[in-house]
């Protein structure tokens, strides 16, 4: 991605080196920020900042604010994806798993039988 | 001053100057709640977010309006709040079994996000959560939008292009995606959510520009990466 190998399995699994600079911050931070330990969200803020910058604190958590309102409202209006947005990334979202996501079904029930 | 003026990490003034503006605009009608119930429902989904431990109550909440919240409300909240992952179209179901209309539920979804997205970004950068306005006095206006019809989610959607007739092509332009679209039956909370994507996440018109950076400190990629790991916790394929 942009002059930079990254492994998006990381984004699934944590286990997984993303092997990006500031990834692994950048994940850390994303699963404090929605959780419930608030040590372990100063921690992952602290290390965010020391690994990029103070202004990428903000702007994760910024990021993190705004897909965490488009969630909720995909999964909670049934919206299926578009089938442009299916076409390009169709082995990524095979690869990474997501059609086991119970909201696939919103688009998997759009798709002509036998198409995935 | 600055809404995030007690923040140590830099803010960009347009993200706070839009918070700010959408925090006093909670404190008038919405579409189909007056301000009290708006502000009530947004205080329910916070109560259940500090039992939950995943916000920390601010020493100064705001206002508090004693508002009684039918039983059905209450349900939707909570989950709409603490399980993203949960909500299928059998919650839609039987939320409008249980006397909820489509549009009240769409303005609540679209509401919840809006300030459950503020109450995240507040967490992230170490600030307390803002508090409620007070309630201003007056009635919803209860438009509904006529060109809204089903489409392929549970809930009615003004189409895109000419479909949408004059309305839509005035509120979305030539295009607009599912996930803008999909609360367009109530059109301010759409109006809403799109002013805040164009300054949290980028730009539309620079959406197919893969270098470009928004926020600084972050580039796409890393920008994407964030995006990325919080849809997977929510469970959203989209």
């Amino acid at each position: 991605m942009l002059g930079h190998d990254l492994d998006l399995k990381a984004v699934v699994d944590r286990d997984v080196d993303i092997k990006y600079p500031g990834g692994a911050e950048l994940l850390a931070f994303s699963d404090a920020v929605l959780g419930s330990d608030v040590a372990q969200l100063d921690r992952a803020r602290d290390a965010l900042a020391n690994a990029l910058s103070p202004a990428a604190v903000a702007g994760a958590s910024i990021i993190a604010a705004s897909f965490t309102k488009n969630d909720r409202v995909a999964n909670g209006t049934g919206i299926p994806a578009e089938p442009r947005m299916i076409e390009g990334a169709a082995d990524i979202r095979e690869m990474l798993g997501l059609w086991n996501f119970r909201s696939a079904v919103n688009t998997a029930r759009h798709l002509p039988e036998g198409t995935r | 001053m600055s809404f995030y003026a007690d923040s140590k990490y830099p803010v960009r003034e347009d993200v706070a100057e839009l918070h700010a503006e959408q925090f006093n605009r909670l404190g008038a009608p919405g579409t189909w709640g007056t301000a009290a119930q708006r502000i009530a429902i947004v205080n329910e989904a916070r109560k259940a977010g500090y039992e939950a431990g995943v916000v920390e109550k601010p020493d100064n909440a705001g206002a508090e309006p004693d508002v009684p919240l039918p039983e059905v409300v209450k349900r939707v909240v909570h989950r709409m709040a603490l399980a993203p992952k949960d909500m299928n179209q059998d919650f839609y179901n039987d939320a409008i079994s249980d006397g909820l209309a489509d549009v009240e539920y769409v303005e609540i979804l679209g509401l919840l996000a809006r300030f459950t997205c503020f109450d995240v970004f507040a967490r992230g950068i170490g600030v307390p959560l803002r508090p409620m306005p007070e309630p201003q006095s007056g009635e919803p206006s209860q438009e509904r939008p006529a060109e809204a019809v089903q489409e392929k989610a549970w809930v009615p959607t003004i189409p895109a292009g000419p479909d949408g007739g004059e309305f839509g092509l005035a509120l979305f332009g030539p295009w607009q995606p599912y996930i803008m679209r999909g609360i367009s039956l109530v059109p301010d909370e759409y109006r809403q959510h799109h002013a805040l994507e164009e300054v949290q996440y980028m730009p539309s018109k620079n959406f197919m520009e893969f270098d470009y950076q928004h926020h600084e400190g972050l580039s796409r990629p890393q920008a994407e990466i964030v995006a990325s790991r919080v849809s997977v916790l929510n469970e959203c394929f989209y």
